[in-house]
C-alpha cells in the first residue's frame, strides 16, 4: 500500500469475477473493483473474457479506443502493449478488451496463460471478467485464477449457479490440478441486494445465501439506480458521483486486499409509493 | 477346493432290496500345470525344473500334473513329448494330460499315454527364491471416503468400496453415492444414495435434512414424500421390512 511497494515486484494476483448465471453484475463488478483498486494505487488491469459480446470496454467508457484486442494478442497479431488501453481517469488502470467478431473457441489455454504471465510481470491485480455460463469462456477465465469473486443475486437460481461455479473452481482450475497448491480463494459478492424484496420474502436473505455457498462474504451491493446510470455513462460506479452501491464496492475492495471492514447494508432508494403514503421509514 | 458331489443314480425304479454295484460321482480337484517355454528341452530345462522341485518339495508330492503347451507350439515330435513325460515321471511327478495342444501335439501326447484336457483357469505359482507366496491378508484397509469441504451443485462423490463421510454441506443438485452408509455432518440438500450395490443394512445420516432424494439399496423417497416435520432436523434413513424409514435422531 505504500509507495515503496510499487517499486518492487508487482503482486501479479489473478482474480476472476464469475457467477454462472448471466445478468447478475459480473462486468459492473469487474469495472468497479478494477477502478477502486487502481484508485488505491495498485496497478490493475481488467480483461474481458466474454468473447463475442464485448461489454467491459463500454462500461469502462473506452469502447471507441479499441484497436487491437485480447484475441489478437493470443493469436500473435498484436503485442500486448498495443492492445492494452490505459484509462484516462486513473493512470494505474488498464483494460484489455475482447473481440466482438470471434467466438470463445479463439481462447486457448496456452494463449491465455502466456498473456496472463506477461501481465503478472507488470500489474498488481489482474481482474478477469468471466462470461456467463460454465462453458469454455468461463473455464478459461477461471483457469489460472488465484482468487475468485463469485457474484450472486439473492435468489435461488443465481445461488445454485454460483454453487456450481464454486465446485468448478475447486476442480478444474490450475490450482486444483496442482498438488500442494492452495485452492483458489473464493469469496461471494451479493449484488442487487434489495431489502424490501427480501423482507417480503421475494428474495433470499444474506444468511440463506451464505449457508448454501459456505464461502466468506466479500460484500453486499445494494440495488441502486446509480449502477445503471454509471454503466450508461461508461463510468465505473465507484468513480461516478457518490452512491450506496459505490460505497459498498469500495468496502468490498478494502476487504479483498485484506482490510477489516464491518459489513453494512446501505440503500439509497427513494421510499416507494406506499411507504411515502404511510410515512413509514425503512 | 470345494468338492461338489453330483450323484447320478440309475433312472427308473430299481427294486429297493438291490444293491448298486457302483456309484458315479463328479469330482473337482486341483492339478498342477507345467508350461514349458518354446525352446529345446535340454539340460538347462531339467536343471531349472530340478531347482524348482528343490524349492518347493512338498508342493508337488503326489499332485496330478498336466502339460500346458500354450507357449510351446514347437514341441510336437512324439519322441520329444514321450521323453518329457518319462522325465517328469522319473521325478515323481504324476503327469497325466496335456492342455492347449495343437492337433500334432495332441496326437503325440495320446501316443505317450497322456489325455487331452480342455483348458481351465489357472493361478500363477510364485515359489521361486524370495517370492514365496504371501498368506492372504485377512484385514483389508477400509475403502471409506472422507470429504472435508462442501459438495456443490453438479458434483458427484462416489464411495465405491465403503462408507462416505462428508464434513460440510451438500448442495441441491449434488449427488452422493456409496456402497455402504452415508454420513453428512452438515445440511443435506442434494441426493444421497446409500447401499448402491444392494446393501440393505446401509443407512444415511445427516445433521439437517433437506434432501432432494434419499435412497437405500434402490428404494428411494423424494423431497415430496418426506414428512415435513422431519425437515431441517438430524435424521437417519434405513430400510426396515422392505420400507424406507426416515427417523429423527436425538
Amino acid at each position: 500500500m505504500s509507495k515503496d511497494l510499487k517499486l518492487e515486484e508487482p503482486l501479479g494476483r489473478v482474480i476472476v469475477v464469475t457467477s454462472g448465471k448471466g445478468g447478475v453484475g459480473k462486468t459492473t463488478t469487474s469495472a468497479a473493483v478494477g477502478a477502486e483498486l487502481a484508485r488505491r494505487g495498485h496497478k490493475t488491469v481488467v480483461i474481458d473474457f466474454d468473447v463475442g459480446l464485448r461489454n467491459l470496454d463500454m462500461i469502462m467508457g473506452c469502447e471507441r479506443r479499441v484497436v487491437f484486442d485480447f484475441i489478437n494478442v493470443i493469436q500473435g497479431d498484436a503485442k500486448l502493449k498495443q492492445a492494452l488501453i490505459r484509462d484516462r481517469r486513473l493512470e494505474n488502470l488498464a483494460v484489455l478488451p475482447t473481440s466482438q467478431t470471434r467466438d470463445k473457441d479463439a481462447l486457448t489455454k496456452d494463449g491465455v496463460e502466456k498473456v496472463l504471465d506477461e501481465l503478472r510481470k507488470e500489474f498488481d491485480y489482474i481482474i478477469c471478467d468471466s462470461p456467463a455460463g460454465i462453458e469454455r469462456g468461463a473455464q478459461m477465465a477461471m483457469h489460472f485464477a488465484d482468487e475468485a469473486i463469485v457474484v450472486t443475486n439473492p435468489e435461488v437460481s443465481s445461488v445454485r449457479d454460483s454453487d456450481r461455479v464454486l465446485g468448478l473452481l475447486n476442480s478444474i482450475t490450475e490450482r486444483a490440478s496442482k498438488s500442494g497448491a492452495e485452492p483458489v480463494k473464493a469469496q461471494v459478492l451479493i449484488t442487487r441486494h434489495d431489502k424490501s424484496r427480501i423482507d417480503s420474502g421475494e428474495m433470499m436473505t444474506v444468511e440463506d445465501v451464505l449457508e448454501v455457498l459456505a464461502v466468506p462474504l466479500l460484500g453486499i451491493i445494494p440495488e441502486s439506480p446509480a449502477v445503471l446510470r454509471a454503466s450508461n455513462l461508461g463510468v465505473p460506479v465507484v468513480l461516478d458521483e457518490p452512491s450506496a452501491a459505490g460505497t459498498a464496492y469500495e468496502d468490498a475492495v478494502g476487504r479483498l486486499i485484506g482490510e477489516q471492514i464491518e459489513m453494512r447494508i446501505a440503500a439509497d432508494r427513494r421510499p416507494g409509493l406506499l411507504q411515502r403514503l404511510f410515512g413509514r421509514t425503512v | 477346493m470345494s468338492v461338489p458331489h453330483h450323484d447320478i443314480s440309475p433312472r427308473g425304479s430299481a427294486p429297493a432290496a438291490s444293491v448298486k454295484p457302483f456309484q458315479i460321482r463328479g469330482r473337482y480337484f486341483t492339478a498342477v500345470a507345467l508350461r514349458p517355454e518354446d525352446g529345446p528341452l535340454d539340460q538347462a530345462f531339467y536343471a531349472a525344473l530340478d531347482a524348482q522341485l528343490r524349492w518347493s518339495p512338498h508342493f508337488f508330492d503326489g499332485a496330478p500334473l498336466i502339460l500346458d503347451l500354450a507357449q510351446a507350439p514347437g514341441l510336437s515330435r512324439p519322441a520329444e513329448i514321450r521323453a518329457l513325460a518319462d522325465s517328469l515321471r522319473s521325478r515323481d511327478l504324476a503327469v497325466f494330460g496335456v492342455q492347449n495342444a495343437t492337433p500334432a501335439q495332441a496326437a503325440a501326447a495320446q501316443d505317450a499315454g497322456l489325455i487331452l484336457l480342455a483348458s481351465g483357469k489357472d493361478a500363477p505359482l510364485n515359489t521361486g527364491p524370495g517370492t514365496r507366496r504371501e498368506p492372504p491378508r485377512k484385514l483389508r484397509p477400509p475403502e471409506n471416503v472422507l470429504i472435508n469441504r462442501p459438495v456443490r451443485s453438479g458434483q458427484t462423490v462416489v464411495a465405491e468400496g465403503g462408507d462416505l463421510v462428508v464434513v460440510g454441506p451438500v448442495s441441491s443438485g449434488a449427488e452422493l453415492i456409496a456402497r455402504g452408509s452415508i454420513h453428512v455432518y452438515g445440511r443435506l440438500r442434494g441426493r444421497a444414495m446409500a447401499g448402491a450395490e444392494g446393501d440393505e443394512s446401509a443407512r444415511i445420516f445427516c445433521h439437517s435434512l433437506d434432501a432432494e432424494l434419499l435412497a437405500v439399496a434402490g428404494l428411494y423417497r423424494t423431497s415430496e414424500n418426506l414428512e415435513p416435520e422431519l425437515l431441517n432436523r438430524p435424521v437417519q434413513v434405513f430400510l426396515q421390512d422392505g420400507r424406507l424409514c426416515v427417523e429423527a435422531l436425538g
